[in-house]
């Protein structure tokens, strides 16, 4: 008998969301050592049967969308490959798209070379965000290790609800009524867009990324704890600054860049829940440019810290998707909140810190890797940030030509540059 | 295969069959063999992998048999219902005749005694809408509509009953004002009805109910002299402050699941 998933608000909002990006997210993670391709494959096996939503079609219903769940074979799921140009396959691999309707929604590589692997690894952002990918990616690890090293089932995988309402469920009744009621649109209104290329059929997708070293993580995180900032508000103020400088906005212009914020920071235990989307946006908003990086820096950390302080951060808006979904048939529904939901044009998401100990396989910790969300179409932009032994991996997912690279690795410069500034500051 | 039995079979050590455990064993066993061939088919080659992980996937067997007897009684319950109506029907109108004839014969008051198979058929017609509704109330809240035009229908075939005993055995000269009494309570059962199943905005259903209940109240009330015609008709402005009260309440209680935002959050959100 045919098995049926539910579609959560957030599954139906990333599907929404396939006008303004591919829905992908893409961790890549180097290793020194030759995994072993058996047990990588029983572990993915016993995760994608834990995890059903993985191995699923999404059926795009007029009234209520909903997921099959398809039979695969691991082989669909997992290519080995001794690729000799190693860039290039990783690459090819990252910027491809996983269509809602395939039967899989996750798709890993492993590339052998000298010895070492490159394991990739590619997700529709509709079955989880970068948040539960990164405790996939966690409990992928402990339980490959479990397995190889003491011949344990690789079956510790949380398992539980997906919807969207798990948010609220360590609030207090009155609070939850509270949150509950929060109909607010929270779409950004600004206009400023990232400087690419107009669109052309001949654009394609690539990942840019730049690194910025352990010492110079250390030097921002020293300069930023003098201004009561932290390392997202100084990424974000080194963002804005360089959009200025490469944009030419007016100095005097306000400009707002959404931050993805994880709404697990709302849940004492997440134990008991699947794997899903809980993130939303803040808008982060400067009502200048500053007459230096360091009058930035001030607006960036005073708006984050509003956000901050408010109780149901990142909660507001919900109730309205849930009601936009609700009282309509499906097809309807994403019309009307196409109309009221605007998609941020400048984005950030910090996804934090990968954590070496907890990906090792086999006693090898990572050498180097990033993880990093979906390929944005133009003029969206979102700038991806990931540590990994205390090297910050900054990507920016693009589609678009060679030119749109050179601006994206120009505002690379930029972001170097100004937090080499905001390091000394 | 072995090892899923055995799983199953030491979950249920010494538990009591009637029967109803064993088609859950197989029920359990069937559904966990269908589950190991399709993630075999995956690929899974590892079989104490399959086992555990299959295992995995049936967990508080115990607990989950709980449910599947309760769910078997409700069915077996529900098929017993179904033939008590089907074959109850019959039987009642029968049943029915023979009381008539029999009452009629001994009294000899065939003007009156009608009235039994009439009132008769129709309670039976209120039994079978009541399985009815409890049948739909428990599917989804789309269909709790069908149950709340039922449950009004029952309560007319109900105050029918009344008015005939009241007419035709009693011959009571008001007779017709059980029919105002009857509107007035489809009014009041449809709002229990959507309180008892937490309907969502029941309180438009409140306010609309008490002021067209109302008139039916003064009519009945009023003809049978308990309120007098004047200045009984305050009943219709009284409605209207109800409402008004439910509505003054209601916000009030609203009021305190209402976040205050700071108002510098608040600015930074109409900056955007």
């Amino acid at each position: 008998m045919e098995r049926k998933l539910n579609a959560e608000l957030w599954d139906k909002m990333h599907y929404l969301f396939r006008d303004y990006n591919d829905r992908m997210v893409h961790v890549e993670l180097h290793y020194d050592f030759e995994l072993d391709v058996d047990v990588l494959k029983t572990v993915l096996i016993c995760f994608f049967e834990k995890a059903p939503v993985l191995h699923s079609s999404f059926k795009d219903n007029h009234v209520s969308p909903y997921w099959i769940v398809k039979p695969y074979r691991i082989d669909d799921v997992l290519s080995v490959s001794y690729p000799a140009d190693v860039e290039s396959a990783v690459n090819d691999f990252l910027t491809q798209c996983i269509s809602p309707d395939s039967d899989i929604q996750m798709k890993v590589a492993v590339f052998f070379h000298d010895g070492k692997t490159t394991l990739c690894i590619v997700e529709n952002h509709m079955c989880m965000d970068g948040g539960d990918f990164k405790y996939f990616l966690k409990a992928f690890c402990k339980n490959y290790n479990d397995y190889a090293e003491r011949g344990l089932s690789p079956i510790d995988l949380r398992e539980g609800s997906r919807s969207y309402d798990q948010v609220y469920n360590d609030f207090s009744k009155t609070e939850q009524r509270m949150a509950r009621n929060l109909y607010k649109n929270v779409s950004s209104k600004d206009n400023h867009k990232f400087p690419l290329t107009p669109d052309s059929i001949r654009d394609h997708s690539f990942i840019a990324r730049r690194k910025i070293s352990a010492e110079k993580l250390a030097q921002i995180k020293a300069a930023g704890k003098k201004h009561s900032a932290t390392v997202n508000d100084m990424l974000l103020t080194a963002y804005f600054f360089s959009l200025y400088e490469l944009a030419n906005y007016n100095a005097y212009d306000s400009v707002t860049i959404a931050c993805a914020i994880d709404l697990r920071r709302h849940l004492k235990d997440v134990s008991d829940e699947g794997l899903t989307n809980h993130t939303a946006w803040m808008q982060c908003n400067i009502p200048e440019r500053g007459q230096n990086i360091f009058e930035t820096l001030k607006y960036v950390v005073y708006s984050s810290n509003q956000f901050k302080q408010d109780k149901f951060m990142g909660l507001y808006g919900l109730p309205l998707l849930k009601l936009g979904y609700n009282i309509l048939p499906h097809a309807a529904s994403e019309e009307i909140i196409k109309i009221g939901y605007s998609n941020p044009l400048l984005a950030m998401s910090n996804i934090g810190i990968l954590e070496n100990d907890k990906l090792a396989l086999c006693g090898h910790e990572p050498t180097d890797g990033f993880m990093t969300g979906a390929v944005k179409y133009k003029p969206f932009v979102l700038l991806s940030a990931t540590t990994l032994r205390n090297v910050v991996t900054l990507s920016m997912c693009v589609r678009g030509n060679d030119e749109d690279r050179k601006i994206v690795e120009q505002f690379f410069d930029l972001m170097e540059k100004n937090l080499d500034t905001l390091a000394q500051g | 295969m072995k090892s899923f039995i055995d799983y199953i079979e030491d979950t249920f050590q010494g538990e009591k069959d009637d029967g109803t455990l064993y088609r859950y064993k197989r029920l359990v066993l069937e559904r966990m063999t269908a589950r190991a061939n399709e993630v075999t088919h995956a690929g899974l080659q590892d079989e104490q992998v399959l086992n555990d992980l299959i295992i995995s996937e049936f967990p508080r067997l115990k607990e989950n048999y709980q449910k599947f007897y309760a769910e078997e009684r409700a069915k077996k319950y529900e098929k017993f219902l179904n033939k008590f109506m089907i074959f109850g029907s019959v039987a009642v109108v029968l049943l029915l005749v023979i009381v008539y004839l029999a009452i009629s014969f001994l009294t000899d008051a065939w003007d009156a005694t009608w009235v039994i198979i009439v009132d008769g058929i129709l309670t039976w017609v209120v039994f079978i809408f009541s399985v009815f509704i409890r049948r739909v109330s428990g599917m989804r809240r789309i269909f709790h509509p069908i149950a709340r035009v039922l449950l009004a229908l029952s309560v007319m075939c109900g105050t029918t009953v009344v008015f005939l005993i009241a007419l035709a055995v009693f011959h009571l000269p008001n007779s017709w004002l059980i029919y105002p009494f009857g509107v007035t309570m489809i009014y009041v059962a449809d709002a229990i009805y959507a309180t008892v199943t937490k309907q969502k905005l029941r309180i438009i259903n409140y306010l609309v109910y008490i002021p067209a209940a109302m008139p039916m109240l003064y009519v009945f009330l009023g003809a049978l002299d308990i309120i007098p015609w004047h200045p009984g008709w305050l009943l219709m402005p009284l409605a209207v402050l109800i409402d008004l009260v439910i509505v003054f309440a209601k916000m009030i209680s609203n009021k305190k699941y209402k976040y205050k935002y700071k108002p510098e959050v608040d600015a930074a959100w109409n900056e955007n």
